[in-house]
């Protein structure tokens, strides 16, 4: 892909496309964020049913930060990095990862499904914690498997 | 997402159509506890139109499924691929309460030889 700069031979992550949008951390713009994982993906010559696994677990990775970010309501971050042989989603906030809280009404044992269909639909998962108290969770896709 | 329920047989069917994600839990569950009265024993989810499902969804018919497994069972109707794929990772697919049907007639054929 000639976006990848003329020096396309180097894999420095400064040297990789991205494309990355901002949403305000609330659970009715995750449409929004399945919009641009569509398009993404269609982008990349995905197809529908990597597309679909791609748009739940970026959702429910978008979906826990909506959960903990409190009432500070601070944005959500997320990226989408073209790598050559993978397509990695990192997703960005500035709150601390937790479970999600059961609430009146569900059953405890049916929340909490969040992390585990992350780690079933992706090929890779990575939680990290910012030094700013933050969470950054990556999820990566490789191609031609 | 759009939810609406009728009945079929003498079940009732909620038909779920569109995208259910975190933003439409707390509406998906009111309408399960509407459509559920005391004595409802199974219940049947039309999935046919249903585009998208995350755990906002799941949990909710998760939830479902464990109230009517004592006495009943969950019939899931026409899900596409991929929402069918999400139920067989969160182990749904593995009990005999919960039963997939390939469109309403045999959901309506199979009510039909278990009553009779």
């Amino acid at each position: 892909m000639n976006q990848l700069g003329a020096d396309s031979a180097a894999e420095r992550h400064s040297d990789l496309r991205c494309r990355r949008i901002q949403v305000a951390a609330e659970s009715s713009r995750l449409a929004d964020i399945r919009q641009f994982v569509e398009s993404v993906g269609t982008e990349h010559g995905l197809d529908d049913n990597q597309i679909f696994d791609l748009k739940v677990a970026v959702s429910e990775a978008c979906a826990n930060a909506v959960e903990h970010s409190g009432v500070t309501k601070a944005p959500i971050e997320l990226c989408a990095w073209f790598h050559p042989d993978k397509l990695v989603f990192e997703i960005s906030d500035s709150g601390g990862f937790r479970l999600p809280r059961s609430e009146p009404g569900f059953q405890a044992d049916s929340r909490g499904l969040g992390l585990p269909l992350m780690v079933a639909l992706m090929d890779e998962v990575r939680i990290r914690k910012l030094p700013n108290a933050g969470t950054n969770v990556t999820l990566t896709l490789y191609l031609d498997r | 997402m759009n939810v609406c329920t009728t009945q079929l047989a003498d079940l009732p069917m909620i038909t779920i159509e569109g995208e259910v994600d975190h933003s439409a839990t707390a509406e998906l569950q009111a309408a399960v506890d509407a459509a559920m009265t005391g004595d409802t024993e199974s219940v049947l989810l039309d999935l046919g139109e249903c585009t998208y499902i995350d755990s906002g969804g799941i949990s909710v018919i998760l939830g479902t499924f464990r109230r009517v497994r004592e006495n009943g069972w969950l019939g899931v109707v026409a899900p596409n691929s991929n929402v069918r794929r999400l139920f067989e990772i969160v182990g749904l697919t593995v009990d005999d309460k919960f039963r997939i049907f390939g469109d309403r007639a045999e959901a309506e054929r199979s009510m039909g030889a278990s009553a009779g």
